[in-house]
């Protein structure tokens, strides 16, 4: 069964600590590779005013398509669980291939060192933390418990199955697997 | 010493159960995994939900703090000009022996009292806390003048000592779901945590139908997150719209006076000030809309809904206390809890913006023994007063500290000081007046500073201690208004090169100067000792290696914890520790200082730098300096993971910034006559207009012509405090312009 990402945008402060965590479990340089972000939004004039925010790591689509953009295949969907997983020995780098993953996903999941002929690397759902039986780290370190992970249709049946979200757009094209509680923009009284 | 056996061993790699110890708001377990003498990852609390107590960004990026590439690992000595940052390596044995007999030097030239401690609150762990060892220290080598009061909370400190006589006038988080109604008043959570999952219990008390309303002029991550209703308000003016809330109260007869026969003195009096009979002036909301800048059906609408939903919880932090008149600001809120019937009920609040609860509360965490210090014997008793010029009688007033050292005695302060040690604290940066500040440091004859980090009070001393970090020692914790539980902090990895804990530093610098007995103990000895002898901890913790193994101890409590629950529901055999008994809401101790800025009721009362100041002319914009939430004021700068989290720059509003032709993303300038910084400029609607907002915390760099290019915010902020000692960082005029 696919696995996804359940993300409540009413309860995102935008602190970035999913983001950190990531960097910390992953082992990341400060720089430009960020396999989860923290998206921004902002609306409306001085007092009604509007802000969310958007965590956004790979949502391991449905049909991949950084997948059908590599030139040398090293991005698979794994059977069973349908994350997606990099092979980044595989990978020809940021100059050789000139990013056509990075191009080619609408959420900027494929990620690239600041280096020249980095190889992509990308969120990989913590796969490693599964087989321990611990949640991704972004789901386990947020303080206001916004994120959940799992199957997919173990999300939807606790969740519900709302699939937009402020900052979000669905690919109909690509099928992300995530679902939302979206915040939605309310005048204040 | 060895590494904590107690830590569980999987494979080669252990995790220690331990915390961090900053002055940071929150208080999270935290499991490190440790391989080959290095922090790998960092994990947080691993109890079942809902009881996790999880850690902000802040520690999740900790072992880069632990081993950033620019800790201080070697004790050094200036070499060039005082403030330039060069240094030279020299022994442990170099540095204390300089530093002692620079010690001697000066007692024998100047006496005790030119010797200076400016202790603060960068670690607050029990036994290798800097500050107790080296009052204890300094103590028994004859004496020291050291500083009054803190910067983050004196105005609620006093405001709650004046009203309740107690400062533990804070709920368990939990009590947040009893509430129908919460009123957070410049209180951010979601940035300075304010007790660890403070914002959660807040998002499940809104998820269980609370309505939330948020009175600040920025629309902060925290409103952003929570308010049903955001209501801007001009910085200073908070009392203002209090009081006009009040009279609408009154007014509409809507408040409790059963609640405040019962439980209160001095109501009428306020009820004279509010409805003019004192002074001519009735304070209608008309009179606070034009102070606040808060339309009037504003603050009708709100003293309505506050005075009829029950419970309410005002929750009035410290961020508008920290201004001139801030402690008037948490006695009006305190009023206005009792007028609502709210305090020591469930749900409701006591206000005081201090939301300590008693149980594990940091406040009471044990210490190694202090002892007198000489030169303050004879210094009038402090015992239930709340005149602050007696605590000033041997004390510089801690955002005075740099004045007082370059003013000495001719400034009215309580000595000439000639040589300070700066420990636990990066003060330059973090009081009033940092231009000011690097001033005095340079009037020093000998300046001694214990870091970890190169800061920029570190660049200005004479000789330079590297201390050790939370994950290289043995200690105890507590934590701030949220729990209750205590914690364990386990030694993860051995000192970082030639690091030692200012314990460690204060116990070698006691033998060479010959102080006998300076610490008798192992730190194993210490912390079994303030675990089995303390009474509050004795009382929990029943099994010390439990404790440590578990690194936590978490408090059962049948229900949350409700400020004066016992003096509200008997108050015949609970009376507040006040001297009426009661909630003074007219302070006869008060009244009798007879001092201008201190008045016996709450009241507001214009000040300096407030916003109609005709200073305004010049500097036509109020500064905010609020809590970063990637550092903890200045400490863990460094960390690059959380600097790539949110770039330095200063709130603006459009209103504000096109005038000066300012776009988002420009370069601007940030100054009044006490100084300049250069800051990135974000224009953006979530700030009242005439209003900027920076971060307090990054680090001053001044340029060669005095322009901070760190973008300091205390560059900007005056080193004065209020009548109730108060801080004031909150008022502050300024000017912003292009680069």
């Amino acid at each position: 069964m696919q696995k996804g990402f359940y993300f409540d945008q009413t309860r995102c402060t935008g602190c970035s600590a999913c983001r950190v965590a990531c960097k910390d479990w992953h082992d990341i340089s400060a720089g430009p590779e960020n396999w989860m972000r923290v998206l921004y939004t902002e609306k409306g004039t001085f007092p009604d005013v509007f802000v969310s925010y958007l965590a956004a790591p790979c949502y391991h689509c449905a049909s991949p398509v950084c997948a059908d953009a590599c030139p040398v295949g090293a991005i698979s969907k794994r059977e069973g669980d349908g994350i997606v997983l990099v092979d980044s020995d595989t990978c020809l780098g940021n100059v050789e291939c000139d990013v056509k993953c990075l191009k080619a996903c609408p959420y900027d999941a494929p990620q690239f060192g600041p280096e020249k002929g980095a190889k992509m690397r990308k969120c990989n759902f913590c796969e490693d933390r599964w087989t321990e039986g611990k949640l991704p780290v972004c789901v386990e370190s947020c303080p206001t418990r916004a994120l959940d992970a799992g199957p997919l249709d173990v999300l939807t049946a606790k969740y519900g199955d709302l699939r937009d979200a402020e900052g979000f757009t669905w690919s109909k094209r690509t099928q992300p697997a995530v679902i939302f509680k979206p915040k939605r923009y309310e005048p204040h009284r | 010493m060895a590494v904590s056996e107690q830590s569980r061993v999987t494979g080669d790699r252990r995790i220690v159960r331990t915390t961090s110890a900053f002055d940071c708001g929150g208080r999270c377990p935290l499991r490190l995994h440790v391989e080959g003498g290095e922090i790998k990852r960092v994990e947080g609390d691993d109890v079942s939900e809902p009881d996790q107590l999880r850690a902000c960004l802040r520690c999740r990026a900790y072992r880069k703090h632990i081993h950033h590439p620019d800790r201080l690992t070697y004790p050094m000595k200036r070499v060039g000009p005082r403030g330039k940052g060069a240094f030279e390596r020299i022994s442990w044995d170099e540095a204390l022996e300089t530093f002692a007999s620079e010690l001697t030097r000066l007692k024998e030239a100047y006496g005790n009292a030119a010797i200076f401690l400016a202790a603060g609150a960068g670690y607050l762990g029990s036994l290798h806390n800097g500050p107790a060892a080296a009052a204890r220290l300094l103590a028994m080598f004859g004496g020291y003048t050291t500083h009054y009061g803190n910067v983050s909370s004196e105005g609620a400190v006093w405001a709650s000592l004046t009203q309740y006589g107690s400062v533990m006038v804070g709920n368990s988080r939990e009590d947040l779901l009893n509430s129908k109604l919460i009123i957070m008043w410049g209180w951010d959570p979601a940035r300075m945590i304010s007790g660890t999952n403070t914002t959660y219990h807040l998002i499940k008390a809104r998820e269980s139908g609370a309505r939330i309303i948020c009175v600040d002029p920025r629309y902060h991550d925290s409103a952003a997150l929570l308010a049903d209703w955001w209501i801007p308000i001009r910085p200073g003016t908070d009392t203002a719209m209090m009081v006009s809330m009040a009279y609408v109260m009154i007014k509409e007869n809507r408040h409790d006076q059963g609640f405040l026969d019962r439980y209160t003195v001095g109501f009428d009096r306020f009820r004279d000030y509010v409805t003019g009979v004192e002074d001519g002036v009735e304070k209608t909301p008309r009179w606070a809309e034009a102070i606040t800048g808060v339309e009037a059906s504003t603050i009708e609408a709100l003293a309505r809904e506050y005075s009829t939903t029950r419970p309410a919880a005002l929750m009035d932090c410290q961020g508008p206390a920290r201004s001139a008149m801030g402690e008037q600001y948490n006695r009006c809120a305190m009023t206005l809890c009792a007028m609502t019937g709210n305090v020591g009920r469930p749900g409701g609040s006591a206000g005081g913006g201090l939301m300590g609860i008693p149980v594990g509360h940091l406040f009471r965490g044990p210490s190694i023994p202090g002892q007198k210090n000489p030169v303050e014997v004879g210094a009038p008793s402090v015992r239930g007063s709340l005149d602050l010029r007696l605590r000033l009688n041997r004390r510089v007033h801690i955002n005075k500290m740099f004045d007082g050292i370059l003013k000495g005695r001719s400034g009215g302060y309580p000595a000439d000081i000639k040589m300070a040690w700066f420990l636990n604290n990066n003060f330059l940066n973090q009081l009033g007046n940092t231009n000011k500040a690097a001033r005095a440091l340079q009037s020093l004859e000998f300046l001694v500073v214990s870091e970890l980090f190169m800061t920029p009070t570190a660049r200005f001393a004479d000789i330079l201690l590297p201390v050790t970090s939370a994950a290289e020692r043995n200690d105890l914790n507590r934590p701030w208004p949220s729990g209750p539980y205590l914690i364990f902090s386990n030694k993860a990895i051995e000192p970082i090169g030639e690091c030692k804990s200012d314990l460690e530093i204060a116990t070698d610098l006691a033998e060479k100067l010959d102080l006998k007995d300076f610490n008798p103990y192992e730190e194993e000895q210490w912390l079994r000792a303030f675990v089995e002898q303390n009474p509050e901890n004795a009382q929990h913790i029943k099994d010390y290696e439990k404790f440590k193994r578990d690194g936590i101890h978490r408090i059962n409590l049948p229900e949350p914890i409700v400020a004066f629950k016992e003096q509200i529901e008997d108050p015949v055999n609970h009376p507040f520790d006040t001297p009426s008994g009661k909630i003074e809401i007219y302070s006869q101790r008060v009244a009798d200082m007879n001092h201008p800025l201190c008045p016996p009721i709450p009241k507001y009362m214009g000040t300096p730098e407030d916003w109609n100041d005709p200073l305004t002319e010049s500097y036509p914009l109020q500064l905010l300096t609020p809590h970063p939430r990637n550092r903890v004021h200045s400490e863990m700068y460094k960390v690059e993971w959380l600097r790539e989290v949110e770039p330095h720059r200063a709130w603006i509003n459009p209103v504000d910034a096109q005038p000066r032709g300012i776009r988002d993303g420009d370069e601007v300038y940030v100054f009044n006559d006490r100084g300049k910084l250069a800051i990135t400029a974000w224009v953006t609607e979530r700030i009242i207009p005439g209003v900027v907002s920076i971060f307090e915390g990054a680090w001053y760099d001044p340029d060669e012509e005095g322009i901070d290019r760190g973008g300091c915010a205390n560059v900007l902020t005056n080193d004065v405090y209020s009548g109730g000692g108060a801080s004031v960082m909150n008022t502050v005029l300024v000017q912003v312009s292009r680069t």
